[in-house]
């Protein structure tokens, strides 16, 4: 059954609908949460939260935009809601010199390197790769991971993206940039110690 | 266009607007700048080491928390709600 008819029936107070509803979006919810989160403790509340806002606002929900795109921006209010009480890694401000290539004329952002791996025999790349992209990310504002994770890898539209935090299209493309130049940065000094990685 | 000018709009070019008239200027200048195509190209490399992450599972209590709650509110909502003729869905 299509998502309308679903979202039809749940407001009409159909536990069952709802339900499924449910099921079929809690992968997509739990998995953008915890990609935005870092946090598995925080995914699962957020998750919760957002079901019973789902819940208590279906009615609200006008249906012009997809029903992703809704959940998308419940999701991110949650966890933007909770980040007030943590500590970003980065200011938002810090990123901004991403806008802008580094050194001499046509030279390229400089590098950033957080992490080398002094015994790099010792490691098992797949597992430091993995801490390595995932440290990375957590150190991006939240607001940049929204827009990295949206556009980049859950393969959401610009449009899409900016509609989610309620920004124009352009401010989006600019979060985007810094964003992207930020984590490629951040990944550099390891792929290029590891370029089997890519193989 | 310049490197500096690239590196703004590159982004444009990773994206759906492949054939502005900018993304014909940036072709063009990467086709002559080594520099700007190994920067595009490690781009690239980050986006797909990202969607390459296997994605997290919810954990079990996690996913039987959740259904306890759907079921809770469900419950507490047909409760108080006064009984009139709603639709049956098909199965």
């Amino acid at each position: 059954m299509p998502d309308d008819e679903l979202i039809g029936l749940a407001r009409t107070g159909d536990a069952r609908a709802f339900t499924e509803l449910v099921r079929r979006y809690e992968d997509t919810v739990y998995r953008f949460s915890y990609k935005i989160c870092r946090d598995s403790e925080a995914a699962s509340e957020t998750l919760q939260d957002t079901f019973i806002n789902v819940y208590r606002k279906l009615n609200s929900f006008d249906g012009k935009s997809k029903f992703s795109t809704w959940l998308y921006t419940i999701v991110t209010n949650n966890c933007l809601m909770k980040r007030r009480k943590r500590k970003s890694d980065l200011m938002e401000e810090s990123l901004e010199a991403y806008d802008h290539p580094s050194g001499e004329p046509g030279s390229l952002p400089r590098q950033k390197p957080v992490h080398t791996p002094e015994t790099p025999a010792d490691v098992v790349i797949g597992r430091e790769l993995k801490s390595l992209l995932e440290e990375a990310m957590a150190k991006l504002p939240e607001e940049y991971r929204v827009v990295f994770t949206l556009r980049d890898v859950e393969g959401r539209s610009t449009e899409e993206t900016a509609s989610v935090l309620g920004l124009s299209v352009e401010a989006t493309k600019s979060r985007l940039r810094r964003a992207r130049a930020f984590l490629r940065d951040q990944l550099q000094p390891h792929l290029k110690a590891h370029p089997e990685i890519l193989s | 266009m310049k490197c500096g000018d690239v590196y703004l709009h590159i982004c444009d070019h990773l994206d759906e607007d492949i054939n502005s008239e900018r993304c014909r200027q940036i072709r063009q200048h990467l086709a002559g700048c080594p520099h700007c195509t190994e920067y595009l190209k490690s781009l690239k490399q980050t986006i797909t080491l990202y969607r390459a992450l296997p994605p997290p599972r919810i954990p079990a209590g996690t996913h039987r928390e959740l259904f306890k709650t759907i079921s809770t509110l469900t419950t507490k909502a047909a409760a108080g709600t006064p009984k009139r003729g709603r639709k049956t869905r098909k199965a």
